[in-house]
């Protein structure tokens, strides 16, 4: 036997197993030995989509964009290619949402909320919905001037808290209790603690604001981080946030003024409890505003970075 | 005419064997067997079948010589030349070992050796 | 006047001279292309001289490439990944490494490996066998060396830059999920996902395209250069020299148009 040929003969045998094998599996890979599966997504813009646009579910990768075109009544219509492994995931109940985050490329989103819905049948039409955070922004904006507008109403100097502050000082008397001269005030410990809860409210919502002012901040100084114009509604919002702050420190500083205040209670009653409430009402919208910034903006995705 | 002279050395990497059975497989386009059994043949003919697995620099000058006489007779030309053989054969008597490998091999054709004019008192005849 | 005629001059002769040295191995290329086609050539003995030259370049070297390979593979990866985590583009970890390493990196290095080891080698024998006159005595014996002597140098380089750069990315692509998922399944489909989207039709046909022109051109350009070596037996070193620096640059080359091709 020939020692040369036979180890040539290795060679060449165990390379052309592993070429072929690595073909096989490129070929399973790429979908060769299954049916694609076709779906059309109408939308009222292509802004954004082309070819190979990838679209995800739960962040993995299960198809792509293959061809745009307008239909007759000038709609675009989007067509993909998933591969059978992959159609299941989408059902009757999903939704696709064109993302279009202010880094990294766009990518159409498959929510698919009810796993046990029934499968979307080959060659069915979707609606695309567009969340596009650029276009949001501006709305946004909005949301926190008209907040910032509440918390000014409520803290001007001839405003309600001066007001009532007024009516304070001519009242007289230190209560005693657990909730001090509040409970005196209201005339009930219930009254009292609401009073106190909301102030707590305030706070937390101070601080929560501090911490997305510093997130805004570090966002907006990042290199190329965001396009010229969303960086100026940034810059703007960014302004109302430490507005809004200032705003709520200041009935923040006022209420626990109020509670120092000695006074005789009965007239202040009414007042107290008015603000109490409009107070309230201007944490719970900033929370929710806050609450919606801290979802939708790139920033506050997790920052750790995790292997899939 | 096929030569064999200094100035047509072997393949330095290859053995005597090999050296000429690649003019049977080229030429003839024997099958490498075939071509190995004929180049075994002749040399055993001119009696070196010793030297078929050696190399070029391995042999002395006769083996050498040997080897290339091989590469031309099998090339089956009608003249065989021999040039200046005492450039190949520096280490024997060369007349004499020439006449000797002449009357081994079998051969039609004729055998000429050119060599200097001042190497004539070696040649008998 | 005299010497700007003069540089003129100089500069004329280095593209005459380019252009020799390249029509030379094109047509050596061509020769060598006409000849495949003939039956003639497919003979036991040239594939008998295939095989020794696949042997001498690929299989007799192939413990010592897989585990250079190994170690370059793994210090790559390691740093890609590393780099990916400090800047948050895990999803792009993946990715990046098989481009780099499968597609451009593992390709290049084997051209450089072959181009070292056997180019130099080829070019070497050649320029002596053109300098002891083995070629003539070839050519007084009707063995065309061409068949017998370069062309199974040619084919051999070919199979064995393709096979070792080919195995060199199945290792690369083996290592990259050991170092991204570890000693688990888990991490199967999305690493298929991920092979799926880099090696369309286009970029696997290229990738054999580009490795068998990387074969040819280590051992095309030192044939060529070894027969253009004079009859003299210190010109072989310098005949080597040349060689090799045109290999490097046509290595670089066609590295380059490659890239080009891929990305612009």
């Amino acid at each position: 036997m020939n020692k040369l040929h036979f180890k040539v003969g290795l060679f060449t045998a165990a390379s052309l197993l592993l070429a072929g094998a690595f073909v096989v599996y490129l070929l399973h890979a790429r979908g060769f030995f299954e049916k694609t599966y076709h779906l059309q997504l109408a939308a009222a813009s292509a802004d954004g989509v082309a070819p190979g646009v990838p679209i995800v579910f739960s962040g993995i990768e299960i198809g792509r964009v293959t061809t745009l075109g307008l239909n007759d009544s000038g709609g675009i219509v989007i067509r993909t290619e998933f591969l059978e492994r992959n159609a299941k995931w989408l059902k009757e109940t999903s939704t696709f949402t064109l993302d279009k985050p202010l880094v990294g490329g766009a990518k159409i989103r498959v929510d698919s909320p009810d796993l046990n819905a029934p499968a979307l049948p080959d060659n069915s039409t979707m609606l695309l919905l567009t969340s596009d955070i650029s276009k949001e922004i501006p709305a946004l904006v909005e949301r926190v001037k008209a907040i910032l507008a509440n918390v000014e109403y409520l803290t001007r100097k001839d405003g309600e808290i001066n007001a009532t502050l007024a009516n304070f000082k001519t009242l007289s008397g230190r209560m005693t209790g657990e909730h001090g001269m509040l409970e005196g005030i209201l005339g009930s410990p219930e009254k009292a603690r609401a009073v106190t809860d909301s102030l707590d409210k305030t706070r937390a919502l101070m601080a929560r604001l501090d911490s997305l002012a510093a997130k805004s901040d570090q966002w907006l100084f990042a290199k190329e981080g965001v396009a010229e114009q969303t960086r100026e509604s940034l810059v703007q919002m960014r302004q109302m946030l430490s507005d809004a702050q200032a705003s709520l420190k200041k009935a923040d500083t006022l209420m626990a003024n109020a509670v120092e205040i000695s006074a005789d209670v009965k007239e202040g009653t009414q007042d107290l409890a008015a603000l109490r409430t409009e107070i309230d009402d201007a944490v719970r919208k900033a929370n929710a505003l806050v609450n919606e910034i801290n979802k939708k903006w790139p920033f506050a995705r997790d920052p750790e970075v995790k292997l899939p | 005419m096929a030569r064999v002279s200094h100035e047509l050395p072997l393949r330095a990497n290859l053995s005597a064997l090999d050296n000429i059975a690649l003019i049977p497989i080229y030429q003839r386009h024997f099958s490498v067997d075939e071509s190995n059994r004929q180049a075994w043949q002749l040399l055993e003919q001119l009696g070196h079948a010793g030297i078929a697995a050696l190399r070029d620099p391995d042999m002395t000058p006769a083996q050498r010589f040997v080897t290339k006489l091989a590469r031309a007779l099998i090339l089956r030309r009608p003249r065989l030349v021999i040039d200046r053989p005492g450039a190949m054969l520096y280490d024997v008597p060369y007349p004499a070992f020439i006449r000797k490998l002449a009357e081994q091999a079998e051969m039609t054709g004729t055998w000429e050796i050119f060599d200097f004019s001042w190497n004539q008192t070696l040649y008998p005849e | 006047m005299n010497f700007l005629a003069a540089s003129i001059e100089s500069l004329g002769a280095k593209v005459v001279g380019w252009f020799t040295v390249g029509y030379g191995m094109f047509a050596f290329l061509v020769q060598a292309t006409l000849l495949l086609l003939e039956r003639a050539t497919w003979n036991r003995a040239t594939f008998d001289v295939v095989i020794k030259q696949v042997y001498f370049t690929a299989v007799q070297i192939l413990h010592v490439f897989l585990g250079y390979v190994l170690v370059i593979s793994w210090l790559i990866i390691t740093i890609i990944l590393s780099t990916a985590r400090d800047f948050g583009l895990t999803e792009f970890a993946s990715e990046m490494t098989i481009r780099v390493l499968v597609l451009e990196l593992l390709p290049f290095l084997t051209a450089l490996f072959i181009a070292l080891r056997s180019g130099s080698a080829i070019n070497t024998e050649v320029a002596l066998m053109q300098v002891n006159s083995e070629l003539d005595a070839l050519a007084h014996c009707k063995v065309p060396p061409m068949q017998f002597e370069f062309l199974p140098r040619l084919i051999g380089g070919v199979i064995s830059s393709v096979t070792l750069a080919g195995l060199a990315g199945l290792l690369a692509l083996l290592l990259g999920y050991l170092a991204i998922y570890g000693t688990t399944a888990a991490g199967f489909e999305p690493y298929t996902q991920t092979i799926a989207k880099i090696f369309d039709f286009r970029i696997v046909a290229g990738l054999v395209i580009k490795c068998a022109l990387f074969g040819l051109a280590v051992t095309l350009i030192p044939v060529t250069a070894g027969l253009e070596t004079p009859k003299k037996l210190f010109m072989v070193p310098v005949s080597v020299l040349r060689g090799m620096m045109r290999v490097f640059f046509a290595i670089v080359a066609i590295e380059v148009v490659s890239l080009a091709l891929k990305y612009i």
